[in-house]
């Protein structure tokens, strides 16, 4: 299981680091991203997996059942909400170079240009 | 006073926050100037606060558990499960600065924004207490989210003008960091399998006491790319020649007098405290990223004097500096950080004022290109004298603090290579200032020749504030980096050996190198403004075999994030490969 959690997050940040090297669209750009991200959401919960255990949550367990940690998912929490912001923030950004520029292609993006 | 500074610690991030909510409230009902005048009082308040704090914690570090979840609360020994803000002296002082510079960006920008409320002293002021959070926790992962709240902040101030150029430069600037932060996130949590915990120091105490260990070296790969591309060192650096030169000014005093060094502070902290035990760490820190320093310093250099926009000519100024002060933080000795502190706050002061005074400009002139802006600005000869000082205190004019944290990082940095770095990216980015103030106050032009080809935009920045009050927090920058080091001679330190205590043998100052780097800074610009048009065919043959190696640089900065992503990844992997072969 931990193997193929941690070859899955290589994998998605690969897929993701190749989708943004090679991204014509902006919006294509910020998706890539995202998959980027999946990939460590992927590497930190395979972190914190436990075989057998059940999840951190203890209303109806009596504590000291076997769960897996609760660091781990809280990271991934509170980094979902950092990024869905980030994300947010992009695609506004996004938007606005659309109606200055009339293009998202990065390849015709670019912030100062020389004169002539 | 210790149990008073024990609670006053939490406050220093937690005013900034709640001043910022509480104006986001009322911002709709608040009379104009209030947000102005808020926000300059909780900045000065807290210089006060973290200043305070250095000095009282010159006794011995004050730790703040929040909620007071003390070590002792988990009942099992290296089981922690609060989260602390430690305070240093090192870590206070650089907070204090880090308000300081805000402050005067504060006044710089007064009545600037009065089109959006207090959208801008809201976001500044988030920007502030992640800023100063990130400088005092000792968790890892609350590290981690003081950097996303910095980078998210800043990301918003770039593109806050919503022109063509800053949209695309904050593009640029977020797809790069953000990408280093997912880095970041993996590399705490591969840290946080190894060692099972989130505190610096525990952290510390577990990799100093178990077998050096490659998921332990992954991690600090990780996190290291991270911090590195906030703090713009080669090849993580191509973001900030944009997000630097197309950000509203006031917000570029901020990105390149503290931000940028602050990820090599949380490095340097990361490097004492986390990863002393791990040999192999050690081993990429001290011959790895001393390499890093100095390719920093050399390319920065000359990609500051190939530039005319004079804000991308400053942000590529800020790159070769912040060359020097890795090669300060690489030797992770005590004289190599009571260097890299001075530099870092001498460097802040003058690059501070540089940009106010490229935002005077904007704001007269709508232009900041040296070219276009010849001989026009002799009514502004009070920013001209700033100005020229700053360029040569940059330049390694053998007076203030600049002059003396130079002395301090050479002393720390064995060898020919380090030297010749510091000289060059010193003398080239003191002689491009000092070039761009000639041409653009004495009317002294000489033919253009590499810089003609550089980027440049007209822009727009809002323009009827009063001289007198631009200029007031340059005066005061400017003053500050006169000030000799040995006022604070014991203080700094106590605060180089509360973060390192490593003490390496060292030979006193760089006295030669030191005057060569002055004569080069002053010699430099001389030569370059004397110059006629090329006009026999020996000339233009010698102009263009001197321009083909910048042209080369310029077509590698290309402004294309697509390519800014790979270097970071190249740069990534020389870093593993380095940890993994070892050469």
């Amino acid at each position: 299981m931990n193997v193929l959690a941690w070859c899955v997050a290589a994998w998605l940040l690969g897929v993701g680091i190749y989708g943004i090297v090679t991204s014509r669209h902006y919006v294509h750009l910020i998706g890539c991203m995202t998959v980027c991200q999946s990939a460590t959401y992927v590497l930190l919960l395979g972190i914190g997996f436990r075989w057998g255990a059940g999840p951190p949550i203890f209303y109806d367990h009596p504590p000291g059942t076997p769960a897996v940690d609760p660091v781990m998912q809280a990271l991934v929490l509170t980094d979902i909400v950092v990024s869905a912001s980030m994300t947010a923030l992009l695609l506004a950004i996004a938007l606005q170079v659309h109606k200055r520029r009339g293009t998202l292609d990065p390849q015709y993006l670019r912030p100062l240009r020389p004169r002539e | 006073m210790m149990a008073l500074a024990h609670q006053l610690t939490p406050l220093a991030a937690l005013l900034p926050l709640g001043v910022a909510f509480l104006l986001l409230a009322l911002s709709h009902w608040l009379p104009p100037r209030t947000a102005d005048v808020t926000s300059l009082i909780v900045a000065m308040g807290l210089v006060a606060l973290c200043g305070w704090l250095a000095l009282e914690s010159l006794q011995g570090p004050i730790v703040h558990w929040f909620g007071a979840w003390t070590p002792a609360v988990s009942g099992k020994p290296g089981v922690i499960l609060g989260i602390a803000f430690s305070v240093d002296p090192a870590s206070a002082a650089v907070a204090a600065f880090c308000a300081l510079l805000f402050a005067g960006s504060f006044v710089f920008a007064w009545g600037y924004f009065d089109k959006v409320h207090a959208h801008f002293h809201i976001l500044m002021l988030l920007f502030l207490a992640a800023m100063i959070g990130f400088c005092l926790t000792r968790d890892l992962f609350n590290l981690f989210v003081w950097f996303e709240l910095m980078g998210i902040a800043a990301f918003a101030l770039t593109a806050y003008p919503l022109g063509k150029s800053s949209l695309e430069g904050a593009f640029n600037f977020t797809v790069t960091n953000a990408l280093g932060s997912f880095l970041m996130l993996a590399g705490v949590g591969l840290l946080y399998a190894r060692t099972g915990t989130l505190d610096f120091v525990t952290m510390g105490r577990v990799i100093a006491s178990h077998p050096p260990d490659p998921v332990v070296a992954g991690g600090f790969c990780l996190v290291a790319t991270a911090l590195l591309t906030k703090a713009a060192i080669v090849p993580f650096h191509m973001w900030l020649s944009d997000a630097h030169a197309v950000a509203p000014s006031p917000v570029s005093v901020i990105f390149s007098g503290v931000m940028v060094s602050l990820g090599l502070f949380g490095l340097l902290k990361l490097v004492a405290i986390v990863f002393a035990g791990d040999p192999r760490v050690m081993m990429l820190v001290h011959v790895g990223l001393f390499w890093l320093g100095v390719s920093t310093a050399v390319v920065g250099g000359l990609m500051a004097w190939a530039q005319r926009h004079l804000k991308r000519l400053l942000a590529f100024s800020t790159i070769a500096h912040l060359g020097i002060m890795l090669i300060a933080v690489a030797s992770v000795s005590t004289i190599g950080t009571e260097g890299f502190l001075v530099y870092l706050v001498g460097h802040g002061l003058v690059k501070g004022t540089l940009f106010m005074i490229a935002g005077i400009l904007l704001a007269r002139f709508n232009s900041v290109d040296e070219i276009e802006l010849y001989g026009e600005e002799r009514s502004l000869w009070p920013a001209g004298i700033a100005m020229g000082l700053a360029g040569l205190l940059l330049g390694g004019l053998p007076w203030g603090l600049l002059h003396d944290a130079t002395d301090s990082v050479h002393a720390g940095s064995h060898g020919v290579a380090g030297a010749l770095a510091i000289i060059v990216g010193t003398a080239l980015t003191g002689a491009a200032v000092l070039r761009a103030t000639g041409r653009i106050f004495l009317r002294w032009s000489g033919a253009p020749t590499v810089e003609r080809i550089a980027p440049t935009e007209r822009e727009r920045e809002k323009g009827d504030r009063p001289l007198w009050l631009m200029l007031l927090p340059c005066v005061v920058f400017l003053a500050f980096t006169l000030l000799p080091t040995s006022l604070a001679e014991s203080f700094v330190h106590s605060a180089a050996t509360g973060v390192v205590s490593r003490v390496i043998p060292h030979e006193g100052g760089g006295t030669l190198a030191a005057a060569i780097m002055f004569a080069l800074t002053i010699l430099i610009p001389a030569a370059s403004l004397l110059r006629r048009r090329p006009t026999r065919k020996f000339a233009r043959g010698a102009v263009e075999a001197e321009t083909a190696p910048f042209y080369a640089l310029h077509v590698l900065h290309s402004g294309r994030v697509t390519d800014y992503v790979v270097w970071m990844m190249v740069g990534l992997a020389v870093l593993a490969g380095w940890l993994r072969f070892g050469w």
